[in-house]
């Protein structure tokens, strides 16, 4: 079950958070995301994994705590997209899927011409576009 | 795929846009209207530039950043690609298209200079804007010249002249053209 997406701009300002828990560990998912800025930083900037993988856009799993995994996804716009999930068998392809239809809610809600780049996403479209995405995570077996 | 607009609309739609500045909004201020419709092209280099670099992986280079522009980019907006990319190997690129499209049906009347640069400043600010998004900070800006025995006759050629400040050598560099 996905706990937490979070859309952080280049600068590592956030731009969008959301949990879907009701618990209200909201602080700790906002330092899990924080502390997984690190972890894609330091991907992307070191050189020792050179290889067909270096300039994906999708990173794959950040790192493990202890409940939760993180999956990373970084834009050519530098734009991060950081999943956090419950889930312990999670298909790679979901991921990638999930990553897929987030980025096109992102790009239509950047698109917008009351959106302020640099800003906050406040578009109530992209929240529904979005949750409807994290309902149907790892549902579909196509 | 996503909906689309006739082209015939979106001329008209620049073409209102800068006459509305020019004789409107800025009437006798053309270096303010020119600055308006320059940064409205910012924000929509920003955009499209998000859309148009959706499926693609990562660029390594500022290099390939810029070659996207020339190519991908470029078919995006203007339905082709540069003909031709000169550079100085010391952050400025010439961009070079021989039949530039927003410009094909203006005529060429010899007293229009000063207006006909005018309609350069939002495709400026598209560049621009998109490369700042990718990364890349830079000045543009863009000169017209009719070649005269060129493959195609009544087009204009369009020369953008772009400046990385972050490639160029020079440690005190302000973006001069």
């Amino acid at each position: 079950m996905i706990v937490c997406v979070a859309v952080v701009g280049h600068q590592n300002n956030p731009l969008y958070i959301q949990s879907f828990t009701e618990a209200d560990d909201a602080l700790k998912l906002h330092h899990i995301v924080h502390c997984s800025l690190d972890v894609v930083d330091e991907r992307v900037n070191n050189p020792k994994k050179s290889g067909p993988t270096l300039n994906e856009t999708f990173l794959g799993l950040l790192y493990p705590t202890e409940n939760y995994k993180v999956y990373g996804y970084l834009t050519n716009t530098k734009v991060k997209f950081i999943l956090v999930t419950t889930d312990l068998d999670v298909r790679d392809v979901d991921v990638r899927n999930f990553f897929r239809r987030f980025h096109a809610a992102y790009v239509d809600a950047v698109s917008n011409p009351f959106h302020v780049p640099g800003k906050k996403i406040t578009s109530r479209t992209f929240a529904e576009r979005v949750s409807n995405i994290v309902k149907s995570f790892g549902l579909s077996s196509t | 795929m996503g909906r689309e607009v006739s082209e015939s609309c979106i001329d008209s739609l620049l073409t209102e846009m800068v006459s509305s500045y020019c004789n409107r909004f800025y009437a006798n201020k053309p270096e303010l209207a020119a600055r308006r419709i320059e940064a409205i092209g910012y924000q929509v280099g920003h955009q499209l530039s998000e859309r148009y670099t959706m499926e693609r992986p990562r660029f390594s280079d500022h290099l390939e950043a810029i070659k996207f522009i020339c190519k991908d980019f470029w078919s995006e907006l203007f339905k082709k690609q540069i003909d031709n990319l000169k550079t100085n190997h010391r952050g400025t690129f010439v961009l070079q298209d021989n039949r530039f499209r927003w410009l094909a049906r203006m005529s060429a009347e010899s007293k229009a200079a000063q207006a006909m640069s005018m309609y350069l400043y939002f495709p400026c600010g598209i560049i621009r804007g998109a490369l700042s998004n990718l990364g890349i900070p830079c000045a543009v800006s863009a000169d017209i010249s009719n070649l005269p025995a060129c493959e195609y006759p009544e087009s204009y050629v369009l020369c953008v002249v772009m400046h990385a400040c972050s490639l160029c050598s020079n440690g005190h560099c302000h973006g001069q053209l």
